[in-house]
C-alpha cells in the first residue's frame, strides 16, 4: 500500500503537464489502476486485518487525490506565469480621477481641524451684513477714523433705522456680537467660536485682493485672561507652521479689543534671524485682543463676570506665511487659472 | 499712521546707552511698532507706525518720553529731556492783530506777528525734515513742519501783510465757497467747514487741512502770524476727506491733538523762528482757550489687573510703570487711582485702558501661554453644514473636479437676472465688481473661458448666492455648482455624479424630471422639492447648480441595517421594444407594479429603440420556483402589450 502511495506521489511531483497528471490518475486510481486493483485484493484478508487495511488504503486514495488537485492548481496558476508576457514597468499606471481642492479650502480644514481638538465651534454669520454688527456693536463710534481702516464696500440699500448701512462684511469680528447674543439665552455663558467666512474689502493689488477670507476665535467665560489668548495663539502655530515657528504679541490698537495686540510669528525662512522676507526675523500674522468691555455690553454680558479674547487673522495670510507657498502676487488665488489650481 | 524720524534728532530728547536698534526692538515690544531701523550715514532712521488711538507719538518728543519710561523695564537707563521753551522776547512794537474765534470750532488758539527774513533752513533742519519724508522749502515753512514733527501739534503761517485789516475771523464754510489752496488746486467747499476769513471777508485758511495760496508766505514775505489753532476733529475730518485732502496735518488733527501742545508749539517755534529766520516779535501773544479739557482720573484694582492678565502683577509694580509712562498715581485698598495727563485724555477712559498700559510695559513676553479649560466644551453635532461640505467637496475631488473659488460680485455682463433686482455694490472698486450674483454658473463658464487651452474641464465651486429681502438683508444660500467641458459630453455623466452624491449623503428620495426653466437638462427633486437644476448648455458644456442648505436639511449620516436575505434571487434580463417616448422610470415603476417579488428593476443597455432590464425576484421567506417566476413574466409581457405595445425581444 504504501509502495502504491509513494510511488503514485513521486510520479504526480515529476509530472511536466496536465494531461501526464490525468495518465498517472488512471493508472493509480482508474477501473484497472493499481490502487483499484490493490482496494480489490482486501476482502481476501483477514478479518482483523481487513478493517486496517482498508483504512490504510483510503489515507492512501485521499492523498493522492490531494497531490494531484494541488498538482492542477500549480499548474494553472503556472499557466498564466508561463504567457508571461513582457511588461515594461515604467509605462504609466492606470489612474482614478483626481481633482484638486483649492488653497483656501486645504488651509480652512486645517485650521478647523487645530481649533476643533481644543473645543473650538464653528459657526458661519452673515456676509452682507448691517453696519451695525460690523462696527457699531463692536464699540466704533459714528465717523470714526477706525473705520476706514477696514475700507468697507457699502450696497445700495436704504439703511436700517436701528442697523445702519447694509456692507458687505470687512472682517469676521461682525460676527462676536452675534455669537454673545446667540449664547446669552444659556445659563452659563461659556463661548468658544471659530467663525471662518469670506470677507470683503476695497483694495486690490498684489498683496490685497476685494474677496479674503478670515478665521476669528472669541472665547468668553470666567477668569479667561491675556495668558489663555498666549497659550491658544502658541498652540495654533506651533500646529500649523510647525514646532520650530513661535510667536509673539505686541501692544496694538483696535476699537473692540482692550488690550490690543499685533501678533507676529518667527519668519519660517530665516527661523527668526531676520531676513529680506521679514521684519528682522518676524512677519506679522494679524490682530487680537481681549474683548472691551462696550462689546460684551453689547453682547448682553456683564463684563465684571466675564471676560474674553477674540483674534482675527488672514486666511489667505497664514497660507503664505507656510513654507513653500510664498506667492508672489496674492490675486492669483482668485485668478482660477488651471495652471494654479492644479499644483495643489 | 507711519512717521519716520532720524535718531540723533530723537536724541535731543532722550539720553540713554542703547542702541538705535535695541530702542527698536524694546519700543516695538512695549509700545510703537517700530517697522525698520535703516542706518543712514553714521545717523539712523526709524519708520515708526503708530496706533490711531496714539497721536501723541506723532513725533520726536512723544516717542522720546515713551523711550525714557519702557527701556528701564529692561533694565536700560533712560532720560527724558523734555524740550526747552524759554520765554520769548516781547517787543515794544505793537503790530495789530484782531481774531475772532468760534469756540465750537477751535478749542484753542495762539498766535503772534513775527518779522522774518526768508532763506534757506540749516542743513540739520533740512535733513531731518527730508528723512520724515517732508520738503524743505524754506525757513519759515520749514518751522511750520519741524515744530510739528517735534512737539506733535500742527501750526501754521500766514503773510501777515495779505491780510486786510489784519483781522481774523474764524467760521464755518458755506455750501459752494470756492477756495484755492497753497498748492494751487481750487476746490468748491461743502459748507460746514472751518474756514477763517480776513477783514475783507476773503477766505484765507482751512483751518487744520491746508493753507490757501492768496496769504501764503513768499519770497517776498518780512512779516508772518505764526498761528496755531487746535481744531474740532470731526469737521477736520470731514473736510480732509471730502476734500481728499490728506495732509499730516489734517491726518493728526482729526485724531485729536493734546490742546495743552499748542503752547508748546508756540514757544518752539517762536524760539526757532528766532534762530533761524532773525525772527522778532511784532505783536502780544494772543492765546484763546475755550476748550480747555477738564481733568480725569481712572481707578483700577488689583484685582482686575491680575483677572486679566491672568498672573499676579505686585501693586507697586504697576504703580512704577504708570509713574514713569507720566501718570500720577494714589493708592487706596488695593485700587490705584491713576491722573490722566492731557496727552493720554481721549485714550484712557476706562478700567482696562490702565491694565493694557501695565501689561504692556511689564512685557507680554513675561506673561505665560496657558490654554483655555477644555471641561466646558459645547456639544455639537459632528455632521453639521461644514461636515457635508468637506464631504461633499472631497467625493468631487476624486471624481476628478477641481475646486474654483471665483469673486462673489460679478459684472453687469455676468449678472443674471433683472438688474433691478439686483444688490448692487455702492462704492464700486471696478467695473468687474459691480453686482452680488445670484447664481454661480456665470462665473464657472468665465473660468471655462479663461481656460481656453484645455480640452476638457471639471470644475466645482461651494459659495454663497444672493438675493435681495425687502428692508432685511438680502437672503444668503450656500449653492453647489459645477461645470464639465468636453468633447461629447453626457448629461447623464453629470447626473451620475449628483446620483452619487445623494446616495453618499444617505439621501435616497430624489428625482429628475424635465427642465421648467426652457433649454435642456433636468429639474433635480429631494422628497418633491426642487434644490437645483442641470443644464446642458451645448455639444461640450453641461452644468448643474444645487441649493447646497436644502441638501444639508436632507442629508443623514443615520444607517439602517437590513438582514441579509437566506434565499438566492432569481435573476433575468428582459429587453423591451417600446417606443422612445415612454420615459425609463415610467417602465421601471409598471413592472415593479407586476408582483411584490420583483425586488429591483435598473436599466442595463438601451439600443436603438430596444431597452435592457434587469430584474431580480426574491422572496425572503422562501426559496422561489422557476414556476412563479415565468408567470410573473408573462404577466410583465401582456401589461406591456396591452398598455405600451411593447414587444419583448
Amino acid at each position: 500500500m504504501i509502495g502504491i502511495k509513494n510511488a503514485a506521489i513521486s510520479f504526480v511531483l515529476e509530472a511536466q503537464n496536465q494531461a501526464e497528471l490525468e495518465e498517472i490518475k488512471l493508472q493509480f486510481l482508474g477501473r484497472s489502476g493499481q490502487l483499484t486493483l490493490a482496494l480489490k485484493e482486501i476482502p481476501k484478508l483477514s478479518l482483523e486485518n481487513r478493517a486496517e487495511v482498508g483504512k490504510l488504503a483510503n489515507e492512501v486514495k485521499n492523498t493522492i487525490e490531494e497531490t494531484i488537485e494541488q498538482k492542477i492548481s500549480e499548474f494553472k496558476t503556472q499557466k498564466s506565469k508561463v504567457t508571461k508576457e513582457k511588461i515594461d514597468v515604467t509605462n504609466p499606471g492606470i489612474r482614478p480621477p483626481l481633482g484638486h481642492l483649492h488653497l483656501i479650502t486645504q488651509a480652512i480644514s486645517e485650521i478647523t481641524d487645530i481649533f476643533s481638538r481644543i473645543g473650538f465651534t464653528r459657526v458661519a454669520y452673515p456676509e452682507i451684513e448691517w453696519d451695525y454688527y460690523a462696527f457699531t456693536a463692536l464699540n466704533f463710534p459714528e465717523n470714526h477714523p477706525a473705520r476706514d481702516d477696514w475700507e468697507t464696500f457699502f450696497i445700495n440699500q436704504a439703511p436700517d433705522p436701528k442697523k445702519g448701512q447694509v456692507i458687505l462684511t470687512p472682517h469676521t469680528s461682525s460676527g462676536q456680537v452675534r455669537e454673545m447674543l446667540s449664547q446669552v439665552a444659556h445659563d452659563k455663558i461659556n463661548i468658544k467660536m471659530l467663525n471662518i467666512a469670506k470677507c470683503y474689502r476695497r483694495q486690490s493689488d498684489v498683496s490685497h485682493t476685494p474677496m479674503f477670507h478670515q478665521f476669528e476665535g472669541l472665547v468668553i467665560g470666567e477668569n479667561i485672561s491675556i495668558t489663555h489668548l498666549k497659550g491658544t495663539l502658541d498652540y495654533f502655530v506651533k500646529s500649523y507652521f510647525g514646532e520650530k515657528r513661535t510667536s509673539r504679541i505686541r501692544p496694538y490698537h483696535f476699537q473692540f479689543t482692550e488690550p490690543s495686540f499685533e501678533v507676529d510669528v518667527t519668519c519660517g525662512v530665516c527661523l527668526g534671524q531676520g531676513c529680506k522676507l521679514c521684519k528682522a526675523g518676524w512677519l506679522e500674522m494679524g490682530g487680537a485682543g481681549m474683548v472691551h468691555p462696550n462689546v460684551l455690553k453689547y453682547g448682553g454680558i456683564d463684563s465684571k463676570k466675564f471676560t474674553g479674547f477674540a483674534f482675527g487673522w488672514g486666511v489667505e495670510r497664514v497660507l503664505m506665511m507656510k513654507e513653500g507657498i510664498e506667492i508672489d502676487d496674492l490675486r492669483l488665488l482668485y485668478s482660477n487659472k488651471l495652471e494654479f489650481l492644479e499644483q495643489f | 499712521m507711519n512717521i519716520k524720524i532720524l535718531d540723533s534728532w530723537l536724541r535731543d530728547f532722550l539720553i540713554t546707552k542703547a542702541t538705535a536698534l535695541e530702542i527698536a526692538e524694546k519700543l516695538s515690544l512695549t509700545s510703537v511698532s517700530i517697522e525698520r531701523v535703516e542706518p543712514l550715514g553714521k545717523d539712523w532712521v526709524y519708520d515708526i507706525e503708530v496706533t490711531t488711538n496714539r497721536p501723541d507719538l506723532m513725533s520726536v518728543v512723544g516717542i522720546a518720553r515713551e523711550a525714557s519710561a519702557v527701556l528701564p523695564q529692561f533694565g536700560i537707563n533712560a532720560k527724558f529731556i523734555a524740550p526747552k521753551l524759554p520765554t520769548p522776547k516781547t517787543s515794544n512794537e505793537k503790530a495789530s492783530l484782531t481774531i475772532h474765534n468760534d469756540k465750537l470750532l477751535v478749542h484753542r488758539l495762539c498766535a503772534v506777528v513775527m518779522e522774518v527774513r526768508i532763506k534757506p533752513s540749516p542743513k540739520y533742519i533740512q535733513e531731518r525734515l527730508e528723512t520724515s519724508n517732508i520738503r524743505s522749502l524754506n525757513n519759515v515753512i520749514d518751522v511750520t513742519n519741524y515744530v510739528m514733527r517735534t512737539i506733535g501739534h500742527p501750526t501754521h503761517v500766514f503773510d501777515y501783510d495779505r491780510i486786510a485789516n489784519h483781522t481774523i475771523i474764524v467760521q464755518e464754510s458755506k455750501k459752494g465757497e470756492q477756495i484755492t489752496t497753497l498748492d494751487n488746486k481750487t476746490y468748491t467747499l461743502e459748507g460746514g467747514d472751518i474756514i477763517a476769513v480776513d477783514g475783507d471777508k476773503n477766505i484765507i485758511d482751512l483751518l487744520g487741512v491746508m493753507g490757501l495760496k492768496n496769504t501764503v508766505v513768499t519770497n517776498d514775505t518780512k512779516r508772518i502770524i505764526f498761528f496755531i489753532d487746535n481744531n474740532d476733529t470731526a469737521k477736520i475730518r470731514k473736510t480732509s476727506m471730502g476734500l481728499s485732502i490728506r495732509t499730516d496735518a489734517a491726518i493728526l488733527n482729526e485724531k485729536g491733538v493734546d490742546p495743552q501742545l499748542a503752547y508748546d508749539a508756540l514757544y518752539y517755534g517762536i524760539n526757532l523762528l528766532e534762530k533761524i529766520a532773525d525772527g522778532k516779535i511784532a505783536s502780544d501773544i494772543t492765546d484763546m482757550y475755550p476748550g480747555k479739557p477738564k481733568p480725569t482720573t481712572v481707578s483700577v484694582s488689583q484685582e482686575t489687573i491680575n483677572k486679566v492678565i491672568g498672573i499676579n502683577i505686585p501693586l507697586k509694580t504697576s504703580i512704577t510703570i504708570l509713574e514713569d509712562l507720566g501718570f500720577t498715581t494714589s493708592v487706596k485698598q488695593n485700587t490705584i487711582t491713576v491722573n490722566i495727563p492731557s496727552h493720554r485724555l481721549s485714550d484712557i477712559t476706562i478700567e482696562e485702558d490702565i491694565v493694557e498700559e501695565v501689561a504692556r510695559v511689564y512685557g507680554y513676553q513675561n506673561i505665560p501661554s496657558i490654554l483655555p479649560s477644555q471641561n466646558t466644551m459645547r456639544i455639537t453635532k459632528r455632521n453639521n453644514a461644514f461636515y457635508w461640505e468637506s464631504v461633499v467637496k472631497s467625493a468631487l475631488k476624486y471624481w476628478g473636479f477641481t475646486e474654483t473659488y471665483t469673486y462673489s460680485f460679478v459684472s453687469e455682463e455676468l449678472f443674471e437676472g433683472t438688474i433691478t433686482d439686483a444688490i448692487e455694490i455702492q462704492n464700486q472698486l471696478s467695473s468687474d465688481w459691480v453686482y452680488m450674483r445670484r447664481t454661480l454658473i456665470p462665473s464657472l463658464l468665465q473660468v471655462l473661458r479663461e481656460n481656453k487651452t484645455f480640452e476638457t474641464i471639471k470644475i466645482f465651486e461651494l459659495a454663497n448666492v444672493y438675493e435681495k429681502n425687502g428692508k432685511d438683508l438680502p437672503t444668503q444660500t450656500s449653492t453647489l455648482a459645477g461645470v464639465v467641458k468636453k468633447k461629447n459630453v453626457s448629461f447623464f455623466e453629470v447626473k451620475g455624479i449628483i446620483e452619487q452624491l445623494f446616495l453618499d449623503l444617505g439621501i435616497q428620495k430624489f428625482k429628475f424630471s424635465k427642465r421648467t426653466a426652457g433649454g435642456n437638462g433636468a429639474d433635480v427633486y429631494i422628497e418633491n422639492v426642487k434644490i437645483g437644476e442641470i443644464e446642458i448648455l451645448d455639444e461640450e458644456i453641461v452644468d448643474f447648480e444645487l441649493d447646497f442648505s436644502m441638501i444639508g436639511k436632507y442629508a443623514t449620516t443615520k444607517k439602517v441595517y437590513r438582514p441579509i436575505a437566506k434565499y438566492p434571487p432569481i435573476i433575468e434580463d428582459m429587453s423591451l421594444v417600446i417606443s422612445a417616448d415612454i420615459q425609463t422610470d415610467k417602465i421601471i415603476e409598471e413592472i415593479k407594479k407586476q408582483s411584490k417579488l420583483i425586488v429591483s428593476v435598473t436599466l442595463l443597455d438601451i439600443y436603438q429603440n430596444t431597452r435592457t432590464f434587469h430584474i431580480i425576484y426574491q422572496d425572503k421567506q422562501r426559496n422561489l420556483t422557476g414556476k412563479e417566476v415565468g408567470e410573473i413574466r408573462e404577466k410583465i409581457i401582456k401589461t406591456f402589450k396591452s398598455k405600451f405595445k411593447a414587444e419583448i425581444r
